[in-house]
């Protein structure tokens, strides 16, 4: 037998166990770099946000560095602008100051003929092109009664700027009592105005006439020109059309929110509520809308104490606001004042200018302003005189504008209401069928009931089983067959009796199911019949505001403003 | 502002309607096709139930007044038809006078469907303030007992 020799493999051992224990120590020390890749990524993070930070923080020195220097910029240039100013239009800024003077002091009569003589005169030379300065000549020569300086220089005037100085002795002469004169001047007024394009103080000028400041021929002068201007802009449909929709889209707003829980099976049940809701809504628009011209046309209240304020509001600004030719210097300043305002951000300064210039350049049509002077008297800065005289004039598209709106209310009126109570779909009209909606409900749970019913499969498999079991028996004998058929028999019976007694609950399900779907049907229909009532109340009272609107008759203009006017003369 | 007096260039009305809205409706503006109705016509075309189908003079007059309604205004601008409330019996609910080329009248009951162009102003034609529908192509001017009229 050959000898076995055993090769000695415990140096390969020993050698692999080396490597093992290698891999391990590797593998540890894997392990410690990837801890230290780790925690170079958090230092990374730490860097990251650091470095942000750094950014952000440089960023914002810069910009903070642009606003201090826009802000110095803006404060040298301000400087200069004025200095410009002075120098050009130095003269213009006195003008002013004599103009406010003279005003006061005809106003008081401290100041004697022969000062204001001396100075008016000198304006001339001063301030050649401005409009004020012969309007003060023209205004210190008719003060002393010298007609020919006073035609000379009211030509003058006119020459310079027609509607300034139109405006101007409007305004002087009302405020001076002389009827005839700012009669005369308010008729050129309104041949300055062009109805399409009108000047922001003309509602003032309106309001004035409406509320009986000016003489009481003044309105027969206002309607013979308002007239003239509705023939003008009524004649196509662009004018009204424009304004018949803000009235429907104020009409639109003016809906109302229906009380909380007035209609809650309603809500809940019928899948058109979102339709019925609205039409109820718009439907009760028509109450809000009766009191809101109602207490339009019934306010009587005299104004003219700050309407007068306003006229000489207008005089005042007249007078001290800048010229058409320092315009361009004026607006560098203003725009450097309100970078020094904003602490030296231009893109704020710019946005607050532009809203500044579009207020000052707007300008309307006359609708427009009547309807502006209608929806919010308060922001077209006028009193409730003037929205009943607006809405006296606008009264024809108004009431199109209602008319329009109650018939597209009307056409969306829901013809039916639709019903899902408990899977249950039905449709009533008016809620008054409820003999045959309760049965249209009986005959659905009946056929849902089969139908649930149907799906109780008979227990074919038990009874077979049963059966079968039954029959088994009699292979051993009688007393076998006995035993197995008794058995088999209460099997038999227990599957069936299983079914009937499921078929029982479901039946007592179905009947509790119907009864709580009746009663929420009996109210729904309940609630139905109430809100077409309401509807139908609702939308009977629209007619109340046509008459309302109708009633308002735009021959007269306003009643209102007339009985005003009559008080105070 | 300085404005030049007299300056009447731009306050002069220029007509609104372009010749192409003209042609498509025929009126000039809806300031015509608003015009208040004459109390004939409003009359006559809200008592359509008793003219009788044979009735030769009674078309006559109608065709008459709709003709004298909107004088010498082109075919198409007419409305399509007349909508109205039907009081024939307790059934009917609105009735139409065609004046497109058919010109009948036809009664409909409730639930009864109508021509297409006429199913949008049964709704309105049934409401009591309003004494009947004149149905165009593109819109429908419902006319009340007064003659006002509305667009929509």
């Amino acid at each position: 037998m050959p000898e076995v020799s055993y090769a000695d493999l415990s140096a390969i051992e020993g050698a692999l166990s080396t490597i093992n224990h290698n891999i391990a120590t590797v593998n540890s020390n894997v392990g410690v770099l990837s801890d230290v890749q780790q925690a170079m990524a958090y230092k990374q993070d730490a860097m990251d946000a650091e470095l942000r930070q750094l950014m952000e923080a440089f960023a914002a020195f810069v910009a903070l560095d642009a606003k201090h220097k826009n802000l110095q910029l803006a404060e040298t240039r301000v400087g200069n602008l004025r200095q410009e100013l002075q120098i050009k239009f130095g003269y213009y800024a006195e003008i002013r100051r004599m103009a406010t003077g003279i005003l006061q002091g005809v106003d008081t009569g401290v100041v004697g003929n022969e000062t204001i003589k001396s100075t008016t005169e000198e304006v001339m030379i001063k301030a050649p092109g401005y409009w004020l300065a012969p309007a003060l000549v023209s205004l210190a020569s008719w003060i002393r009664d010298d007609k020919a300086i006073c035609d000379k220089a009211l030509t003058e005037s006119l020459k310079r700027d027609d509607y300034k100085s139109t405006l101007f002795f409007m305004l002087l002469t009302r405020r001076l009592g002389r009827n005839d004169a700012s009669l005369t001047w308010l008729e050129r007024y309104f041949m300055h105005q062009n109805p399409q394009d009108l000047d922001r103080e003309f509602i003032t000028v309106l309001e004035a006439v409406t509320t009986g400041v000016f003489h009481p021929a003044a309105r027969t002068v206002m309607m013979k020109h308002v007239k003239t201007w509705l023939n003008q802009l009524t004649q196509g449909d662009r004018f009204i059309n424009e304004q018949k929709n803000q009235w429907m889209k104020y009409f639109e707003a003016s809906k109302p929110a229906l009380q909380d829980g007035k209609y809650p099976l309603l809500k809940q049940h019928a899948k058109n509520w979102p339709v019925l809701e609205n039409s109820l809504r718009e439907t009760k628009t028509h109450e809000v809308l009766q009191n809101h011209f109602n207490s339009i046309i019934s306010s009587s209240f005299d104004f003219s104490a700050s309407v007068k304020v306003k006229l000489d509001q207008i005089l005042t600004q007249l007078v001290t606001n800048f010229d058409d030719e320092e315009l361009p210097l004026q607006r560098q300043v203003r725009l450097n004042q309100l970078v020094i305002e904003k602490e030296g951000d231009k893109d704020a300064a710019q946005a607050v200018m532009d809203a500044e210039e579009t207020i000052f350049k707007e300008k309307v049509d006359f609708l427009q302003m009547l309807t502006n002077a209608a929806f919010n008297p308060e922001a077209a800065g006028v009193t409730k005189v003037t929205q009943a005289l607006a809405v006296s004039i606008s009264q024809p598209w108004i009431i199109e504008a209602h008319d329009t709106f109650t018939a597209q209310s009307r056409n969306k009126f829901p013809q039916t209401v639709e019903l899902v109570i408990d899977a249950f779909a039905t449709a009533t009209k008016n809620g008054s069928d409820e003999k045959e909606q309760v049965s249209k409900q009986e005959s659905f749970y009946a056929s849902e009931l089969q139908k649930e019913l149907a799906t109780i499969a008979f227990p074919t498999a038990g009874v077979v089983i049963g059966a079968l079991i039954g029959v088994a028996g009699f292979i051993f004998g009688w007393i076998g067959g006995l035993i197995t058929l008794a058995i088999g028999g209460v099997m038999i019976w227990n599957n069936i009796n299983n079914v009937n007694k499921k078929k029982e609950q479901v039946k007592k399900t179905f009947e509790e199911r119907k009864k709580k779907a009746k009663e929420v049907l009996r109210g729904c229909l309940a609630e139905t019949v109430d809100y077409r009532k309401e509807l139908a109340s609702e939308d009977s009272k629209a007619e109340n505001v046509r008459q309302l609107l109708n009633s308002i008759t735009p021959q007269d203009f306003s009643s209102v403003s007339q009985d005003t006017a009559r008080n105070i003369i | 502002m300085g404005k030049i007096l007299f300056n009447t260039d731009n306050t002069k009305h220029k007509p609104e309607a372009t010749p192409n809205q003209e042609f498509k409706t025929g009126f000039r503006s809806d300031r015509d096709l608003l015009k208040k109705r004459s109390e004939k016509y409003v009359k006559l075309f809200s008592s359509l139930d008793q003219k009788a189908l044979t009735d030769v003079q009674g078309w006559k007059e109608l065709m008459e007044a709709v003709q004298e309604e909107f004088g010498t205004a082109e075919l198409a601008s007419l409305p399509l038809g007349i909508v109205g409330k039907c009081f024939l019996g307790e059934q009917y609910e609105v009735h139409i006078l065609d004046l497109s080329g058919s010109q009948i009248i036809k009664h409909f009951k409730i639930a009864e469907a109508m021509p297409m162009d006429f199913e949008k102003a049964r709704a309105l034609a049934m409401h009591n303030s309003y004494a009947f529908i004149e149905v165009y192509t593109d819109k429908l001017v419902l006319i009340r007992e007064d003659g006002s009229t509305t667009k929509l």
